[in-house]
């Protein structure tokens, strides 16, 4: 779009953003004093730079977070459950029950808010809150999550290290008087810095917040992301170590023919992830429906269930489990056994999700991933060994696949595996797989689990799946063929008064030269003529003459009908031009056009 | 404001720094703890338990070289190779010149077939660092990977890749011997790798380097039964019947009940007895033993034209061996035959019959070597035609071996 007081200075590669701005350059909102705005400008550059450095700050201090958080976590397991790698039978049973006790009155008294995963806390806080989550809420989720992760309860220390982050980083917002909208920003800035530390993987953690909190993809924001994810990480290597969360198998794709098994994988990790979510969805509200007194007992009786499964045999299921994930990436166990732990997993993380003991879903879905993924990897070995490759391989794509089709996080599903496992080769099969299992969960369970969650919450924040998929509308849809005559600048006021008497409309678009358009009535063609000035062209018309022929905004048919919508209402036709021609009119906009397009939409 | 901040984060960290320190410490101890239980379940061969013992010592130090090492060895014992194979690859990737870790993924390898890979990591193994508590412990440890390699070869069939890798080991054994002149228990020690190695080169039938070996062994215990078997088994296989005798004779004194020792020494003394050309017999002796030689070659032909029918007609009928060898016979012997269809053996045998006694020959030295060229003949066509011979036959064909080309 072009200056309307810059005609000349047309540039056929102006982007949106910059058009925008000059745009707003052009037609100064008369009620802001100049040096106001010019102020403001500089209050928001400052607060930019302002921000970046903060998002530095955030993440070293959501990293030192973390990484107590996961000192708290093995401290508790150890008190709790024991040192040793087998478990006592009793510690297995009474540890995540007596804890549990202990986590309800902790939940219901002093920290409320701590319930939950973490990542619609966070979401609520940017969309509601205006970024505003109390500092008690990180103390509550430290607390009481490590105290659930470490006594056996089936969750993971992901979501709730991210709710810390975002927390911290509320704090820090709130400290500096940062202006609304970059508060709103701040929550998932620490949310990718807490995230990034706690799952060792920093681009996930980008992606994760900007798939599945934040939902758009700005450079303002990403650069605060990415340097608050990359700073958490550093913090938390400095402390716990490089190495990544499980020991990466060779993993390849040796034949072709294997991407009909990772199909299969695909299939099945789709079904997993509708029955997943469906049972912690059907599940939950029941919980919450019971009388208020079972609530200081959910935890604990989840806990005992969950220590249950434990002492008949499926100790693997207690805590994150990641030790068990790289066992069964390393073929340890048979696939029958880890079908079994797969499902297993997915009923213990839904007895302690739905029960309200804090706790992330991340690690549990990475869990149920792994064991399905090595399970039908070794199944498809047993049955179809022409297809298959190794139990390692399928246990990686599975956790991606479990990833998309639970989490519905399709790009984040992709990059963590690449991330954690640092091998491009199997790009194919986990796009592969995750897509089916995306498009079955999405198929069969059209609400994505943190949305169901939110809505049992009694909340309505955005669901990014639904805005990711939304249809935008273009100025090409409302945009409508030009009936009246166009007039040339060229020619004579006379002349273009001749052409404008003979089209019904009063306005009428004028073609100014090498880029740019102009708008004209019959008035004042009429009072141009009346002036005296017949004779003259349209372009020659100088600034003391009643009326000038000046540029007017024009648009493209690919914009968003809402940027049309900042110009329909001050000019009665807008025109649209073809980007490689800008004299080449493609059709006319008015605020009507938009309105009706608006409605139809609406209408369906 | 962003000062305070700093100085928050530092504050922050120094308190992190002494949490973790506490941490880390109490998580070591605790590793140590497991991993001692580890090692001595490891020691005592009690591998599920070790397994456990040293996943619980990973817990606390995951990224322990040692304590993966051990674990990986607890799982190899417990046949989990699969796992075992993906902590040895990650120990390789941080320290690829671990001789055990080497030697360990060659194993693994070997056992999958992979052969290539196989060759490669024990080679690496060979030639990497091994711990040294002790003083030559390296060279012990190459050695045994060498020899490790070798029986993988062997098991391969890759005979000369195998010998090579024996000869390079021998060289060892022996600059390892000369360098350091050790106690008893070392010569001992030393002397049973020879004898391990001599059995290897029988094995890849360099017979030569196996009887220099069993030599060396017999130098440091004359009565080792094995080497005296080993070294009169080699000599016998390079024809050094003189010298295989006493070596038998010494190991059939010693073993007794060895059927093996038994017949070689029984064909040793059988050859040595048959063989005109033998050093230091007498001319009687010698003309004797031609004769004797040259009836009981001719008893061979003729039974074996018994039961095979005319062996010579079905082979000149078949255009093979029997006219081959009676070419190669009359060339070997210098004898010129004139253009036309040539005798066959048993004609070649009968004409000649009446000249080879001990009388015709003592009168005619010049016929005992024609009479043993037949002889030769003879025992090479029959033992192609009616199979393997026996006693006095089986000598003379050994004999016919031992002076081809002469």
């Amino acid at each position: 779009m072009v200056p309307v007081d810059a005609a000349k200075d047309v540039a056929a590669d102006v982007s949106v953003d910059n058009e925008i701005t000059a745009i707003g350059a052009a037609v100064p909102d008369p009620t802001v004093p100049r040096y106001a705005s010019r102020a403001l400008l500089q209050l928001l550059f400052r607060e930019d730079r302002l921000f970046l450095v903060l998002s530095v700050f955030i993440g070293i201090f959501s990293g030192l977070a973390v990484v107590c958080f996961r000192f708290a976590i093995a401290w508790c397991r150890i008190y709790l459950l024991g040192s040793g790698a087998v478990l006592s039978p009793s510690r297995m049973i009474l540890a995540p029950t007596l804890a549990g006790l202990v986590i309800a009155v902790l939940v219901i008294h002093v920290f409320p808010l701590a319930r939950g995963s973490g990542v619609n806390q966070t979401k609520a806080a940017l969309y509601i809150y205006n970024g505003q989550i109390p500092i008690r809420t990180a103390i509550g989720k430290f607390i009481t999550s490590a105290l659930a992760i470490g006594s056996g309860h089936s969750l993971g220390p992901e979501d709730p290290s991210l709710q810390i982050g975002a927390s911290l980083a509320s704090a820090i917002g709130r400290r500096m008087h940062l202006s609304r909208d970059r508060m709103r920003l701040i929550a998932p800035v620490g949310a990718a810095a807490g995230l990034a530390a706690a799952f060792n993987a920093p681009i996930s953690a980008v992606l994760f917040v900007i798939e599945e909190v934040i939902g758009r993809w700005t450079a303002g924001i990403l650069g605060s992301v990415v340097l608050a994810a990359v700073s958490s990480v550093v913090v938390m290597r400095l402390f716990l170590g490089s190495e990544s969360l499980f020991r990466i198998p060779p993993v390849q794709l040796e034949r072709p023919s294997e991407l009909i098994a990772y199909c299969i994988l695909g299939v099945v990790g789709g079904l997993a992830s509708v029955a997943f979510a469906s049972g912690i969805g059907a599940l939950r509200p029941r919980c919450k429906a019971l009388p208020r007194w079972t609530q200081y007992f959910q935890p604990a009786v989840a806990g005992l269930l969950i220590g249950l499964i434990a002492f008949l045999g499926a100790p693997q299921v207690m805590g994150a489990g990641y030790e068990y994930m790289d066992q069964a990436m390393h073929g340890q166990f048979t696939w029958q056994f880890l079908a079994m732990l797969a499902g297993l997993k997915i009923i213990a993380t839904m007895l302690s999700f739905v029960s309200g003991t804090p706790g992330g879903m991340f690690a549990p879905t990475l869990f149920v991933g792994a064991m399905l993924g090595a399970a039908v990897g070794g199944a498809e070995h047993v049955f179809l060994p022409h297809l298959t490759g190794s139990p390692g391989t399928y246990a990686l794509v599975g956790m991606g696949v479990l990833f998309a089709g639970f989490l519905r996080a399709p790009m984040t599903s992709v990059f963590m595996v690449l991330e954690v496992s640092g091998n491009y080769s199997i790009i194919v099969p986990v796009i592969l797989a995750n897509t089916f299992a995306y498009l079955i969960s999405r198929g069969l369970q059209p609400v994505a689990i943190f949305d169901v969650l939110t809505r049992q919450d009694g909340l309505d924040l955005p669901s990014m799946e639904e805005q990711r998929e939304e249809n935008i509308l273009r100025v090409e849809d409302a945009m409508r063929p030009i009936e009246e005559p166009v007039l040339n600048a060229q020619a004579t006021v006379d002349a273009s008064l001749q052409l404008a008497e003979s089209s019904a409309k009063d306005d009428l678009l004028v073609r100014l030269g090498p880029g740019g358009w102009s708008s004209v009535t019959k008035q004042e063609l009429r009072a141009l003529a009346a002036e005296g000035k017949g004779g003259s062209s349209l372009s020659s018309l100088s600034s003391n003459s009643l009326v000038t022929i000046g540029p007017i905004p024009f648009l493209h048919p690919d914009h968003p009908l809402e940027t049309a919508l900042r110009y329909v209402d001050r000019w009665p036709m807008i025109p649209v031009v073809n980007r490689a021609d800008f004299l080449k009119l493609e059709g006319v906009i008015s605020q009507k056009d938009v309105l009706d397009r608006y409605r139809e939409f609406g209408e369906g | 404001m962003l000062g305070a901040l700093t100085a928050l984060a530092l504050v922050l960290f120094l308190a992190v720094g002494g949490v973790s320190r506490a941490f880390h410490a109490q998580q070591d101890a605790l590793g140590q703890r497991w991993f001692n239980r580890g090692v001595a379940d490891l020691k005592a061969r009690r591998f599920d338990a070790a397994v456990v013992e040293f996943r619980a010592a990973l817990r606390y130090s995951r990224d322990d070289y040692t304590y993966q090492l051990n674990l990986a060895e607890a799982l190899m014992g417990l046949g989990h190779t699969g796992e075992a194979q993906a902590y040895f690859i990650n120990l390789w990737e941080r320290e690829p010149e671990d001789g055990l870790v080497n030697r360990e993924l060659a194993r693994i390898a070997a056992q999958r077939g992979e052969t290539e890979k196989a060759q490669r990591y024990y080679h690496n193994a060979i030639y990497a660092t091994w711990p040294e508590d002790q003083p030559g412990e390296q060279e012990v440890e190459r050695r045994e990977t060498r020899l490790e390699l070798i029986l993988f070869l062997l098991k391969i069939h890759a005979k000369a890749q195998a010998q090579a890798e024996l000869v390079a080991l021998s060289e060892n054994l022996s600059n390892g011997s000369s360098q350091d002149k050790a106690s008893d228990e070392a010569a001992q020690d030393e002397a049973a790798q020879q004898a391990r190695i001599a059995e290897l080169f029988l094995r890849v039938q360099d017979y030569e380097h196996a009887l220099a070996a069993y030599r060396a062994v017999l130098r440091s215990d004359r009565h080792n039964p094995a080497a005296l078997a080993g070294a009169g088994m080699a000599a016998f296989d390079l024809g050094l019947y003189p010298a295989a005798q006493p070596y038998l004779r010494a190991a059939a004194a010693a073993e007794p009940s060895d059927a093996q020792i038994a017949s070689t020494l029984a064909i040793t003394d059988t050859v040595l007895a048959a063989d005109p050309f033998r050093r230091g017999i007498s001319v009687a002796q010698r003309d004797r033993i031609a004769a004797q030689a040259f009836a009981i070659a001719g008893e061979r032909l003729l039974a074996c034209n018994a039961t095979e029918g005319t062996a010579e007609t079905s082979s000149q009928r078949n255009g093979t061996t029997a006219s081959a060898d009676a070419a190669k016979n009359s060339a070997a012997s210098g004898s010129t035959h004139a253009a036309g269809p040539q005798p066959s053996l048993s004609e070649r045998w009968e004409k000649m019959k009446p000249q080879i006694n001990e009388a015709e020959l003592r009168r005619n030295p010049d016929l005992v070597e024609p009479a043993m060229e037949l002889v030769f003949g003879i025992e090479r066509q029959t033992s192609t035609t009616c199979g393997t011979p026996e006693g006095t036959d089986m000598a003379l064909l050994l004999i016919a071996k031992l002076h081809e080309g002469n």
